[in-house]
């Protein structure tokens, strides 16, 4: 039954992401500024609405475990698995918004990169959990679950930097598509793709997080019998 | 059997990623800046396409290699899991 309903969600996603990727290229009209170039934005922008939604989500797993990790240590593992499948997909959706913008910007802009307040807070954003991520690769000892939770809550503090950074300062990013005042919005042919796009790509993302948190969880598991077999020896 | 799948699911994100890579390097150079000199409208206008069409072709394949390779990371790191304890995941 489980793998009858893991294989119907593979199958929707990759359906999805099919249909998604049918309204971006085919469906969806040129920009009349951009021209084609504008298609991007259909994967650039899903990839970071998917990202901040998985960063939010090791944000809770990183509160969840410093909250429950002394009377609660099995949910405290959850928990913490949790926190490191979000950072490490997140991660993963940051990655291609950061490979995606620049190609854009090169085309749009002239250049790769330009040190505006978006981009810069981006990159931080993505710099913050790549050294989460590192910390939890190299460090050891029982502390390390415990610098790893508080350095996800200070990288999550970084989202809704990025996310108002081109509302409160002047940047060479454009300003917000929507909710960015009144000449802000897209054109209703245009919406549609977009949203198709957010949604193949944030079930995609919910995928590779669920794998990501059962190897976590199966990682967790061999090294508690590892420091048994240890102890007992 | 096994190790064909393995293969496959690391080579085709290695095989987006240089195509991606190949997309933007090997592209057509950009009109100069006084391309007007050297060129009608109509040309400058066709390279101009070109390059947004390229670019955009490598933005959606390195969007795609990027998510495979992970999702491969993942088969891959999964199988050595099975590999190094059988026993402690049965259990």
């Amino acid at each position: 039954m489980k793998k009858l309903a893991i294989g119907l969600y593979l199958l929707v996603t990759a359906a999805l992401l099919g249909w998604a990727y049918n309204q971006a290229i085919y469906v969806a009209p040129n920009d009349a500024a951009q021209g084609e170039m504008f298609r991007i934005i259909y994967y650039h922008v899903p990839s970071f609405a998917v990202c901040f939604i998985f960063f939010a989500l090791s944000l809770l797993g990183s509160i969840g475990f410093l909250a429950l990790r002394h009377n609660h240590p099995d949910r405290a593992q959850i928990a913490d698995a949790l926190a490191l499948a979000g950072a490490e997909v997140g991660v993963v959706f940051c990655s291609v918004g950061l490979t995606t913008g620049p190609l854009w910007g090169r085309r749009a802009w002239g250049m790769w990169w330009t040190w505006d307040a978006r981009l810069t807070t981006t990159l931080v954003l993505w710099l913050i959990y790549v050294s989460y991520l590192l910390l939890r690769r190299f460090a050891a000892g029982p502390q390390m679950q415990t610098l790893a939770a508080v350095l996800g809550i200070f990288g999550a503090l970084d989202v809704p930097i990025v996310y108002m950074a081109n509302r409160w300062w002047r940047t060479q990013h454009p300003a917000p598509v929507f909710g960015g005042g009144q000449d802000s919005g897209m054109d209703p042919t245009m919406v549609g793709a977009l949203l198709w796009n957010m949604l193949a790509w944030f079930l995609w993302g919910v995928l590779i997080l669920a794998f990501r948190f059962r190897v976590e969880r199966r990682q967790q598991k061999i090294d508690a019998e590892e420091a048994e077999q240890a102890l007992n020896a | 059997m096994k190790k064909l799948g393995t293969a496959l699911i690391v080579a085709v994100p290695i095989v987006l990623f240089a195509r991606a890579l190949w997309l933007v390097f090997a592209a057509p150079a950009e009109p100069p800046f006084d391309w007007r000199l050297h060129m009608s409208q109509a040309e400058h206008d066709a390279i101009v396409a070109t390059l947004n069409h390229l670019y955009t072709r490598a933005a959606y394949t390195i969007t795609w290699a990027i998510q495979l390779g992970y999702a491969a990371w993942l088969c891959v790191r999964w199988q050595s899991q099975e590999r190094k304890s059988p026993r402690k995941l049965s259990a």
